[in-house]
């Protein structure tokens, strides 16, 4: 019992933060854009989610909302970048350093969402379905449809005519330019997906927390990047496996690493340094089965 | 500057594509990519299996040899010798309480390193164990660990939290004590200490909730006692002696500290600053004063651990629950002097206050 309740919270962890390892995937792997946006969307979407919350708001409605400012601080950071000329890194930089203050102003420096507040996991629709199940098990229920679905509205849109575009802009944005598309546009619009994206994965982590603090965002983007790293490396030779699937094992991956270092009851300071360890092991497995080192 | 590194390392080190197809290779990794699975899982089987019988504490399946004996979980958010200090006070509390580790309650400890998603994820592990008892130190630890609880309404005491009301933990199977700091406490030591003092400097970060109420008091409660507050905020560590020197440049009497633990991270080196601009910097708790803090009307985490351990004690041994007991905040403060300290700023202290102070020189 011990094990499989470990199993399914951790699972629950993997699904949630799925979300925003698509929206890295996105802008890191499809658009090649480092985006640091993420440390700043990440809190806006848990700021928002909390406020309307406790303004008694349905918490659905509340999870797009959530995305769709989201999906605006990717516009800043792509309007900045692309519009402005600055440079990719320090556009991220600017809108997440000015999201921090933004955080603030809707939210102060934390809010907490009471019990008697619903929230995805309990609110009316979920409860007539999984009503019997303890809330662990809605939890994992409700997550998992989550990354799922998301995956798969994601999966669609790479596929339309606006997806593939997208993604010859990160691998041979000269192509998007001789079909007489503008190649800025659709960067912008990857941010906005990909931001939507992390800010709906951070109105999910407050409603399962409950609480939404301004210092969430650190390291988010960290956080991501290893994730799609991780999942895309697990996945190297497998190449019938979508990226979007890569991503999510990926997610699942690394929450079920830190479960184990915390499970191994190790000295508690040495937890990080386990998974670096964990991950050094399988970003090295992962290179060698293409043929041993590529820096020597 | 070290992210910006990361993420370049990072996107050198990747170079692969995942969407060109290989038809023929399609079957053979369909195998090897089940057998990866499997091992992943296997792998983790092996490890929390593992774990969980090294640590001794999984209760619920009733199993192992000690199951009757409850086990508490602590999580503490990071270390801090502050939040270091409850733990060991917890723990002496209960053995005050006359309840013997290893006879009448186990625990395991863990530290989520500052990192908020690791607190969840410590909480869930609680939770999955069953725990008798979870403690909480600091918020965002508490947060974490009453929303695992909420399930199997695992009860939790928490400690180091400055305003459990705002934070949504004064109701529920949910107690535990409160550091608020003993603002007025403070204000009368600095009114004695130094008579001709008109401005106190303070720097505090601005995300801090803790920080931010402790600055609404002082400046509510800085005037009756003739003060005005000079308060300046900060949004990163990095950014803490640019304020300092700004507070210095803006000619203060004297700076007093919070619990901020950015501004407290890096104290020696404003230390440095204000003793060459002569300003005597206040501490808001012992270990601040041996570092080099003239005086602090303080809290001793210690006796605050010790105060949440008896109220953990109460709900073990079934005289009270959680749900039952309000939380508490501690009424006496000690008053903690730094001679040395003092003999350079030039200050001399009051008989009165020289009596009942406790000298933390290192």
């Amino acid at each position: 019992m011990v094990f499989l309740d470990l199993l399914i919270s951790t699972l629950t962890q993997g699904f949630i933060y799925a979300l925003l390892s698509y929206g890295v995937f996105i802008t890191y792997k499809i658009l090649d854009f480092p985006d640091l946006t993420v440390d700043g969307s990440f809190p806006l979407g848990a700021a928002i989610t909390a406020v309307l919350l406790v303004n008694g708001m349905d918490p659905y409605l509340v999870l797009l909302i959530s995305a769709a400012v989201g999906a605006l601080a990717g516009l800043a950071t792509g309007f900045i970048h692309v519009r402005l000329g600055v440079r990719d890194l320090l556009a991220g930089i600017i809108t997440m350093t000015a999201l921090f203050s933004v955080n603030l102003q809707i939210a102060g420096s934390n809010l907490a969402v009471e019990r008697a507040i619903d929230t995805i996991f309990t609110a009316k629709p979920v409860m007539v379905i999984l009503g019997p199940m303890s809330l662990m098990m809605r939890k994992f229920i409700v997550t998992l449809v989550l990354a799922l679905l998301v995956k798969l509205l994601l999966d669609l849109y790479l596929k339309t005519k606006s997806g593939l575009l997208l993604r010859a802009v990160g691998d041979n944005s000269t192509l998007v330019t001789t079909l007489a598309k503008d190649k800025g546009t659709m960067k912008i619009l990857g941010l906005v997906i990909a931001n939507g994206l992390v800010a709906l994965c951070g109105s999910v982590v407050c409603q399962e927390q409950r609480a939404f603090a301004s210092t969430m965002g650190t390291g988010q983007v960290v956080f991501g990047l290893a994730t799609v790293i991780i999942g895309t490396t697990l996945f190297r030779r497998f190449s019938f496996v979508k990226g979007t699937t890569a991503v999510l094992v990926g997610s699942v991956f690394y929450k079920i690493c830190i479960q184990v270092a915390i499970s191994l009851g190790l000295p508690a300071n040495l937890l990080k340094l386990v998974m670096a360890v964990l991950f050094l092991a399988v970003l090295i497995l992962g290179e060698k089965k293409k043929g041993g080192a590529k820096y020597a | 500057m070290y992210t910006c590194f990361l993420l370049g390392r990072l996107h050198d080190l990747d170079e692969m594509r995942l969407d060109h197809l290989d038809e023929k290779k399609g079957e053979g990794s369909m195998k090897k990519f089940l057998a990866m699975t499997m091992a992943v899982v296997l792998g983790m089987v092996a490890l929390t299996g593992c774990g969980t019988s090294n640590d001794n504490n999984g209760g619920t399946e009733g199993e192992t040899a000690n199951a009757d004996i409850p086990v508490i979980g602590i999580s503490q958010y990071g270390q801090h010798a502050s939040l270091d200090n409850c733990r060991e006070g917890f723990l002496k509390g209960l053995e005050e309480s006359g309840l013997e580790e290893g006879k009448d309650f186990t625990y395991e400890y863990q530290n989520a390193g500052f990192d908020d998603n690791i607190a969840t994820q410590i909480a869930q592990n609680f939770s999955a164990k069953n725990v008798d008892l979870m403690c909480a130190i600091a918020t965002p630890s508490a947060t974490a660990c009453y929303a695992a609880a909420e399930d199997k309404n695992i009860p939790v005491i928490f400690t180091a939290i400055t305003d459990p009301v705002k934070a949504s933990l004064d109701t529920g199977n949910i107690t535990g004590t409160s550091d608020k700091l003993p603002v007025e406490a403070q204000l009368e030591l600095i009114r004695a200490l130094q008579p001709e003092a008109k401005t106190i400097g303070i720097l505090y970060t601005t995300s801090e909730p803790n920080s931010v109420s402790a600055i609404e008091e002082y400046k509510e409660k800085g005037p009756d006692y003739g003060f005005t507050i000079e308060a300046v905020g900060v949004t990163q560590q990095a950014e803490v002696l640019q304020a300092a020197d700004s507070v210095i440049a803006k000619g203060v009497d004297c700076i007093s500290n919070l619990t901020d633990n950015n501004v407290v991270g890096v104290l020696p080196s404003i230390l440095e600053k204000t003793n060459d601009a002569k300003i005597p910097v206040y501490g808001s708790e012992i270990e601040q004063v041996k570092l080099g803090c003239v005086a602090s009307a303080g809290i001793d985490y210690i006796a605050l651990g010790k105060q949440t351990g008896a109220m953990a004690a109460k709900v073990l041994k079934g005289e009270a629950t959680a749900e039952e007991m309000p939380y508490e905040t501690i009424t006496s403060f000690d008053t903690y002097i730094n001679s040395k300290a003092l003999t350079d700023m030039e200050i001399t202290v009051p008989s009165d206050i020289a009596e009942k102070a406790i000298e933390a020189e290192k």
